[in-house]
């Protein structure tokens, strides 16, 4: 069987799809870690300093591009799956189950993720675009010269809508990896009776819970901050 | 359990064919008994409707056992009605109170057509035993039952999967009308024993084919075909489909 054909049937797209969302599960934990220097009491050093490693380092960069098109592959995939899905039953039916044979979340993974999509590109043109191509401040630690992306985070979350925008985008991404986290593992066909309770303990209080509150918390607390 | 009769309104999916265009149907029905079984009840509108000179209302039947898998109903939006691991013909009439409306549809799938009413042409599914269901055998003399060995935990696992009747509930409950769970029991009941296991990557690769081609969904892992499969089909099936599929699809040289 050719390569082409292996990623091109409705099962070897869902392992595309699923391998992506756990790389891109990899990267929330990295991103969380080190956003939350933002709320260090320094006046922003750790954050600047972070934040120019990330957009200088060449291994960064090079995994930073592969993310954007990592984001890009799983959303075209996931779309092309759920446009063929909701194509397969013509005619729906009068009444639905809802919740009596599946989980909410497990039925809201194309919404939560459009959802996702749309504050991704909204969170880039925000701040990356603005620390590689914007007009930022400079601030001196040590003899160096760096971009103060803090005092521009600081000054974006003064805004309270776009506290509640964060939130939203961080409800969307809660949603997405309470089912998308262990699905993904099913789809590599593993499943089994020994590691269903960790795949699932995992996905729902790490990356359902903890991860989106970590993020939400930061626009949250900045905001109250400066009011 | 108590005995006891009920008066019903039934909203009934009336479809004169495949292509035209279908509409529900109302029909009051009364003195039904809670011991009836659900396709014993429609015997009774029908035979009414007949009497009345009026088209009866055709749905798929045969054993009226729970093994054919040919009663194929989705009832007040569950597939098979209410009840958990039980086909139509199995759903009785106390499963219902006296006053209900029973909404019922046919199995909807751009995969399976309705053919009349509540009939669907679930050929999909025989196309996709055609192209690798089977295992391979050469006539001649049986060799010794216990010539190849099997362990238990798997001949239970692969009867488990072998239980699959077949009857399209997993394709009706799913949200994107996937047929991975019935694939992957008929793939797991030949892949889990000896004899399945020549044939076992092209058995894979073309069921797989076959079901994307048939034009059913993919999966989600939403769970809903499990819940409501009369068989009561593990999902462990459909991650052993997926190891099949990746087995065979990085080693497959054809």
């Amino acid at each position: 069987m050719k390569w082409s054909q292996f990623f091109n049937t409705s099962i070897g797209k869902k392992l595309l799809v699923g391998a992506t969302g756990l790389f891109l599960c990899s990267f929330v934990i990295v991103h969380l870690t080190g956003n939350l220097s933002l709320l260090k009491d320094d006046g922003g050093e750790a954050f600047n300093i972070y934040a120019a490693f990330m957009s200088h380092n060449p291994f960064v960069q090079f995994l930073a591009w592969g993310l954007k098109i990592i984001i890009v592959l799983h959303a075209i995939l996931a779309l092309q799956l759920t446009f063929r899905n909701r194509a397969a039953r013509p005619v729906k039916y009068a009444i639905n189950p809802g919740n009596q044979t599946s989980s909410w979340f497990s039925r809201q993974m194309a919404i939560m993720g459009s959802i996702l999509l749309i504050f991704i590109l909204i969170h880039l043109k925000d701040f990356w675009y603005l620390m590689h191509y914007g007009d930022l401040q400079s601030v001196t630690y040590g003899g160096e010269e760096y971009k103060n992306l803090y005092s521009a985070v600081y000054m974006a979350f003064k805004e309270l809508w776009l506290v509640v925008l964060y939130v939203i985008g961080m409800i969307g991404l809660s949603f997405h990896l309470v089912h998308g986290f262990k699905s993904a593992f099913q789809t590599f066909g593993l499943n089994h009776v020994k590691y269903n309770g960790l795949i699932n303990f995992v996905g729902v209080w790490l990356f359902g819970i903890l991860i989106p509150v970590g993020f939400a918390i930061i626009p949250v607390v900045i905001y109250f901050k400066s009011i | 359990m108590e005995h006891y009769t009920m008066n019903l309104t039934l909203k009934v999916w009336r479809q004169k064919n495949t292509d035209a265009q279908g509409k529900f149907e109302t029909y009051p029905v009364s003195g039904i008994s809670s011991e009836m079984s659900f396709l014993e009840m429609f015997d009774v509108l029908n035979e009414r409707l007949i009497n009345e000179g009026k088209e009866p209302i055709a749905f798929d039947h045969d054993c009226r056992e729970g093994i054919c898998g040919a009663c194929s109903m989705h009832i007040n939006g569950r597939a098979h009605g209410p009840w958990a691991g039980t086909t139509t013909c199995q759903l009785h009439m106390r499963a219902f109170k006296d006053g209900d409306t029973v909404t019922v549809e046919p199995w909807r799938a751009g995969s399976f057509p309705v053919v009349k009413d509540l009939t669907v042409d679930r050929g999909a599914f025989d196309r996709i035993i055609e192209a690798g269901g089977y295992v391979s055998v050469n006539t001649g003399n049986a060799q010794d039952a216990n010539n190849i060995l099997v362990p238990k935990d798997k001949a239970d696992a692969a009867f488990a999967a072998a239980a699959c009747i077949g009857c399209g509930a997993c394709v009706a409950a799913c949200k994107n009308s996937s047929a991975m769970l019935f694939v992957s029991a008929k793939v797991s009941q030949l892949a889990l024993l000896p004899q399945g296991q020549p044939e076992k990557k092209s058995r894979a690769l073309n069921m797989i084919a076959q079901m994307d081609k048939e034009g059913f969904g993919s999966c989600t892992n939403t769970g809903a075909c499990e819940a409501e499969c009369p068989k009561e089909i593990s999902l462990t099936n459909i991650a052993r489909l997926n190891r099949e599929y990746i087995a065979a699809g990085l080693s497959y040289e054809k």
